[in-house]
């Protein structure tokens, strides 16, 4: 039953997750820094299941279907802020928001 | 040992569609990139054993979330982001150090670490069960609280994307005569 070790998910995990992280602090697009974020979930949700994989317990699951839900909910919010933003500003680059600046 | 091959095998397909996404120029690609980075996460799943988790990764990310971004990519004209830079090349730069120190710092751990590995009091109801049936079951009972809560989120995140996302010419105000 038990043939991955943990590491395995948790190393796969983490350079998902700094991929993700740098994917968010480096990308100048909108739409392309939400999809980094939706990397760095992903990634935390295959340690959720590595952990449960090797624990043998359910909860892990239950949780990465948490993080799925609200991560369409991100997404629904989030693409719906950025096509308010490119309506109303004519941007879409995250360097040319800057009224709020200070 | 086959199961570890396969496992092999999702997690490099994932790793390259991430370097895809963070690296690729045009926002169609990066749209691409993701749902292979995706389809490789749910295969990583079903490896796993977790078959419901993998299901509604490919049912919500890989078909739901994947085409709400083209929708988006295609309503938000990207020729200009076409002819700027894509990428923070400094910011860029900088931020590699933080990653490589979160990287040395899980070998740290792993090498230092203490390896826990209880028994897993579910595991003998996931092998006679199947692993759904047992999710289906944890998830109804003891954590259904969190489960209507989560259904309360989406219903506020559906109305408010709408509410966001509408256009304001559209509002029916000043129509009397």
């Amino acid at each position: 039953m038990k043939t991955i070790p943990l590491e395995a998910f948790l190393v796969v995990s983490m350079i998902l997750f700094g991929l993700g992280v740098v994917g968010i602090v480096a990308r100048r697009n909108l739409i392309t820094v939400l999809m980094s974020l939706e990397l760095t979930l992903n990634a935390v949700n295959i340690a959720l299941v590595g952990a449960d994989h090797h624990l043998g317990a359910a909860e892990g699951q239950i949780f990465a279907l948490f993080v799925i839900a609200l991560a369409a909910t991100e997404a629904a919010v989030g693409l719906g802020i950025i096509i308010a933003i490119f309506r109303l500003k004519r941007v879409d680059s995250t360097d040319e928001i800057r009224e709020m600046r200070g | 040992m086959g199961r570890l091959v396969i496992f092999g095998l999702f997690s490099l397909l994932a790793v390259l569609s991430a370097v895809g996404i963070i690296t690729l120029r045009n926002p169609v690609y990066v749209v691409v990139a993701l749902l292979s980075s995706l389809i490789a996460v749910a295969g990583i799943f079903f490896t796993a054993g977790a078959e419901l988790v993998g299901a509604l990764q490919l049912l919500i990310y890989a078909v739901a979330i994947a085409v709400f971004y083209i929708f988006v990519v295609s309503a938000v004209p990207w020729e200009k982001a076409k002819k700027t830079e894509s990428h923070y090349r400094f910011e860029g730069i900088v931020s590699l150090p933080v990653v490589l120190f979160l990287y040395v710092e899980m070998l740290v751990v792993f090498l230092l670490g203490v390896k826990a590995s209880p028994k897993g009091e579910i595991r003998r109801f996931i092998e006679e069960l199947g692993n759904a049936e047992v999710v289906g079951a944890v998830l109804f009972s003891k954590y259904f609280l969190a489960f209507e809560v989560v259904s309360l989120v989406l219903l506020i995140g559906m109305i408010g994307a709408v509410l966001i996302g509408r256009k304001e010419s559209q509002t029916y105000e000043d129509d009397t005569p």
